[in-house]
C-alpha cells in the first residue's frame, strides 16, 4: 500500500463556473506535515475543499488518491470515515446540537458503531488538556455564539478526537493571536506521529514558527509552483510572491 | 339504532338524539347545519385558502364516524405514549369511542374536570351551555378583512356533527404543571368530528396536550377537530395540540383561545402528519394584561401538504403575543402560513411578534409565508417576519465531512432550525417525543 496522500493533476472549477485549479501535482506521505503557501486567490482553499468532497466544486481532470485508492467518486461523509479531515476555514454554527454529541455521533459514524463512553470521553479530556480548554465548550451547541477564535480551536479539538489519517487544515491561523496560535499548534504537534498526515494551507510564515513542516508547496493560479524545505516560508515572508509569480510566468 | 352515513338534516337529529343531547345543543347543530348547507367549499380563490386546494377532498363521500359503544382496548401506539409521557391524567379514545380516563384523586377532589363533553352535559350542563361555542362557532370569522364566508364551511360542519368531544375544567385557584393528555387514535376510513372545551377558572393553572395518532397509511379520511380554551381572570394554560395522523388523512383544525384579564396562554401546534392538513390557530386578548406564546412546528415528505394560520387579535390594552412558527419541507411536499396580528383601536400598548420561518430540503419542496399586520392604535410594537430558505449546502458540507452520512446531517440542520421553538417547550418528555419524530420523518 502507498502510504501518501496524492493529488495528480487535479483540475477543478465551480460547478458551472470558473476553473480554480490547474493542475495541481501534490504528494504528502504519511507521518509528515506539508504547508500550502500562496497569495489570495491562488485556490488554496479551494484544494482543501475539493479533497474533503465539497459538491460546489466539479473535477474536470486528474485524481486523488488515499493510500493508493481515489477517493473522487466518493461524497464528504464517506471520504471522512475513511480517514480524511477538513479543519473549516469558516466552521458553520449548527444550534440544536451540543459539541459532544455532534462529536460522538460523528465518531460512531467513523466506527460503524457505538462508541465506548469511556473512552470518548477520554478522548475529549486528552483534548481539552492539550488545547487549555475546560470543558464548558463541550455542552454548548456546536460553534453557535463561539468566537472566532473558539471555532479554530474547536476544529483542532474534532480532529484530535476523530483522529485522521490526513487532515487538512484551512487557514487555521488566521485571526488567532499568539497565545491562541501557540495552543492550536500543540494540538497539531500532538497528532504527529507515522500514522498522520497533515496539510497547512496558510497566509502566514507565522504558523510555521510552531508547526515546522516537512515540505512547503507554493500555490499560484491554480498549480503548485515551487515546493521545498521550511526555509521556502522563510523567504516567502521576506520577499512575497512576486518571485514566485514570475517563476510561474516563465515555467507557463 | 342505524344511522344513514349521507350528511344531512336528519342524520343531524339523529346524531343528537342518540348523544341524549338538550334541546339547545340540537338547536345550535341545526343552525350550523343550515350554515353548512348555505356556504360553497373554500378554494384557491378564497383568499385565505390561496396555497390549499381541498377539491379532492371527500368530506361528502365518507361516513360519519360514530360511537359504537363498544368496549375497546387501548391500542399499543397510544399505550406507548402513555409510558413515555409522563402524565397526570390521561384520555383515550378510539373513533368516537371514550376508552379510558383517568385523573388523580388529587385533581378530582379540588374539582378538576376531565371528562367526554357529553358526560359534562349530561354533569354539569351550565358549565358546557355557557362555554360551548363561546370560543369557535359556526359562522366566526377569522379575522382578516378578505375573509370570505366560505371560511366557516368546514367548522359548521363540525359543529353540526361532532360526535365526541373532551371537556376539562380547573377551578379557581386551582393549578397543576404535570400535563393531562388527551389522546385520539383515528382508525381513518370515515368523517370524524370532535370538539375540545378547556375552561381554566380564575387564576388556575393547567398543562394539556392533545394528540392524533392512527395506523401509518389509511384509506382516504377526513378529521376535523375544534378546540375551545377559555382562560380566566389570572389563569394560565399550557396547550399543545400535536398531530401525527397517517398518509390519507385530511386534517383541519381550528382553536381559539379566549384570554381575559392578565391571562396566559402558551400553545404549542405540531402538524407532523397526514396527507393534508389545516390549522387555524387564533387567541383573542380580551383582558388588559393578557399574553399569548403560540409556537408551531411542522415538517413535511412526500407529498404531505401542511397549512398553519395563525390570528393574535388584540382587543384589549397592554396585552403580549408571539407567534413563532418554524417549519421545514422535503420532497415534493409543502407547507404554507399566513399569519395576522390585528390590533384594534382601544389596544394600546400592545406588544405583538410575529415570526415564521422555514427551511427547505429539497429542491421541489415549497413554502409560502404571508405575514400580515393590521393596526388600528397608535401606541403599540409590533414585528413581524418570515423566511423561507434552502439547506445551505455549505452547512451540509460541513457536517458531512464529519463522517455524517447526509440524512444525519440533514437531521442535525432540521433539529438546529427549529432550536429556538424546541427549546421553549418546557415539558420535557413531549420535546424528546417531537425531536423523535423529526429524526424519523428525515430517515425515511
Amino acid at each position: 500500500m502507498v502510504n501518501q496522500l496524492e493529488i495528480r493533476n487535479l483540475h477543478a472549477r465551480i460547478v458551472d463556473g470558473e476553473t480554480i485549479l490547474n493542475g495541481v501535482n501534490l504528494i504528502v506521505p504519511k507521518g509528515q506535515i506539508h504547508a500550502i503557501m500562496g497569495p489570495n486567490g491562488a485556490g488554496k482553499s479551494t484544494l482543501g475543499k475539493i479533497i474533503a468532497g465539497d459538491p460546489s466544486y466539479e473535477i474536470t481532470k486528474g485524481d486523488i488518491l488515499m493510500d493508493g485508492e481515489s477517493i473522487l467518486e466518493m461524497e464528504a461523509d464517506e471520504r471522512a470515515r475513511k480517514g480524511l479531515f477538513l479543519a473549516f476555514q469558516y466552521p458553520v454554527e449548527v444550534p440544536g446540537v451540543s459539541n459532544a454529541n455532534f462529536l460522538r455521533l460523528a465518531l460512531q459514524a467513523k466506527q460503524g458503531g457505538e462508541v465506548n463512553m469511556m473512552e470518548f470521553y477520554g478522548k475529549l479530556q486528552k483534548a481539552l488538556k492539550t488545547l487549555e480548554w475546560d470543558e464548558s465548550i463541550l455542552t454548548r451547541y456546536l460553534n453557535d455564539g463561539f468566537s472566532g477564535g473558539e471555532k479554530k480551536r474547536n476544529e483542532i479539538m474534532h480532529m484530535m478526537v476523530l483522529e485522521p489519517t490526513y487532515a487538512i487544515m484551512d487557514e487555521t491561523d488566521s485571526g488567532l493571536d499568539i497565545d491562541a496560535l501557540k495552543v492550536v499548534a500543540k494540538g497539531v504537534n500532538a497528532m504527529r506521529g507515522p500514522n498522520f498526515g497533515a496539510l497547512l494551507i496558510t497566509h502566514y510564515q507565522r504558523l510555521l514558527n510552531y508547526i515546522v513542516p516537512d515540505a512547503v508547496h507554493v500555490m499560484i493560479d491554480g498549480r503548485i509552483v515551487t515546493s521545498g524545505g521550511p526555509e521556502l516560508a522563510l523567504r516567502l515572508e521576506e520577499q512575497g510572491y512576486d518571485w514566485v509569480k514570475e517563476l510561474a510566468a516563465t515555467a507557463s | 339504532m342505524e344511522l344513514t352515513s349521507t350528511l344531512s338534516r336528519d342524520l343531524i337529529l339523529q346524531v343528537s338524539s342518540k348523544l341524549g343531547e338538550p334541546d339547545w345543543l340540537r338547536a345550535k347543530r341545526l343552525l350550523a347545519w343550515e350554515t353548512f348547507a348555505r356556504l360553497p367549499y373554500p378554494t384557491p380563490r378564497t383568499e385565505e385558502w390561496k396555497y390549499t386546494d381541498i377539491t379532492e377532498v371527500p368530506f361528502e363521500e365518507l361516513s360519519l364516524e360514530l360511537p359504537t359503544g363498544q368496549p375497546r382496548a387501548i391500542p399499543q401506539a397510544v399505550q406507548d405514549r402513555l409510558a413515555q409521557a409522563q402524565l397526570s391524567g390521561y384520555a383515550v379514545f378510539v373513533g368516537a369511542d371514550l376508552v379510558h380516563v383517568e385523573l388523580p384523586e388529587a385533581l378530582r377532589e379540588q374539582g378538576v374536570i376531565l371528562c367526554s363533553l357529553h358526560e359534562a352535559m349530561a354533569r354539569h350542563p351550565r358549565l358546557v351551555e355557557e362555554n360551548l361555542f363561546r370560543a369557535v362557532n359556526w359562522s366566526d370569522l377569522v379575522g382578516t378583512q378578505q375573509n370570505r364566508p366560505e371560511n366557516s364551511k368546514i367548522p359548521a360542519l363540525n359543529a353540526a356533527l361532532f360526535t365526541h368531544g373532551v371537556f376539562l375544567y380547573i377551578p379557581r385557584n386551582v393549578e397543576f404543571s404535570k400535563p393531562i393528555g388527551v389522546f385520539k387514535y383515528l382508525e381513518g376510513g370515515q368523517l370524524s368530528a370532535s370538539r375540545t372545551l378547556i375552561v381554566g377558572d380564575v387564576n388556575s393553572q393547567a398543562v394539556y396536550i392533545e394528540e392524533y395518532i392512527s395506523p401509518a397509511k389509511v384509506a382516504p379520511s377526513v378529521n376535523t377537530s375544534s378546540t375551545e380554551i377559555i382562560v380566566g381572570d389570572g389563569a394560565k394554560v399550557r396547550h399543545a395540540h400535536i398531530q401525527l395522523l397517517g398518509q390519507g388523512f385530511y386534517h383541519f383544525h381550528r382553536q381559539r383561545a379566549h384570554l381575559q384579564r392578565d391571562a396566559a396562554l402558551n400553545d404549542l401546534v405540531v402538524n407532523m402528519g397526514a396527507s393534508l392538513s389545516r390549522a387555524e390557530v387564533q387567541s383573542e386578548m380580551l383582558g388588559p394584561g393578557s399574553s399569548s406564546e403560540m409556537l408551531g412546528l411542522y415538517f413535511t415528505t412526500g407529498l404531505e401538504h401542511v397549512d398553519h394560520y395563525t390570528l393574535q387579535h388584540h382587543v384589549a390594552d397592554h396585552a403580549y403575543s408571539d407567534v413563532l412558527y418554524k417549519g421545514a419541507a422535503k420532497d415534493q411536499s409543502r407547507t404554507v402560513y399566513a399569519g395576522l396580528i390585528k390590533v384594534e383601536p382601544g389596544a394600546q400598548k400592545t406588544d405583538a411578534y410575529q415570526t415564521n420561518r422555514n427551511l427547505l430540503l429539497s429542491a421541489d419542496a415549497r413554502s409560502d409565508s404571508v405575514p400580515q399586520l393590521e393596526i388600528g392604535a397608535n401606541d403599540v410594537k409590533c414585528s413581524h417576519g418570515s423566511s423561507t430558505a434552502p439547506v445551505a449546502p455549505e452547512e451540509l458540507f460541513y457536517l458531512m465531512s464529519r463522517g455524517l452520512p447526509r440524512h444525519m446531517a440533514q437531521q442535525i440542520l432540521v433539529k438546529g432550525h427549529m432550536t429556538d421553538v424546541l427549546t421553549r417547550i418546557p415539558i420535557e418528555p413531549l420535546r424528546q417525543y417531537i425531536e423523535s419524530i423529526i429524526e424519523e420523518k428525515v430517515r425515511v
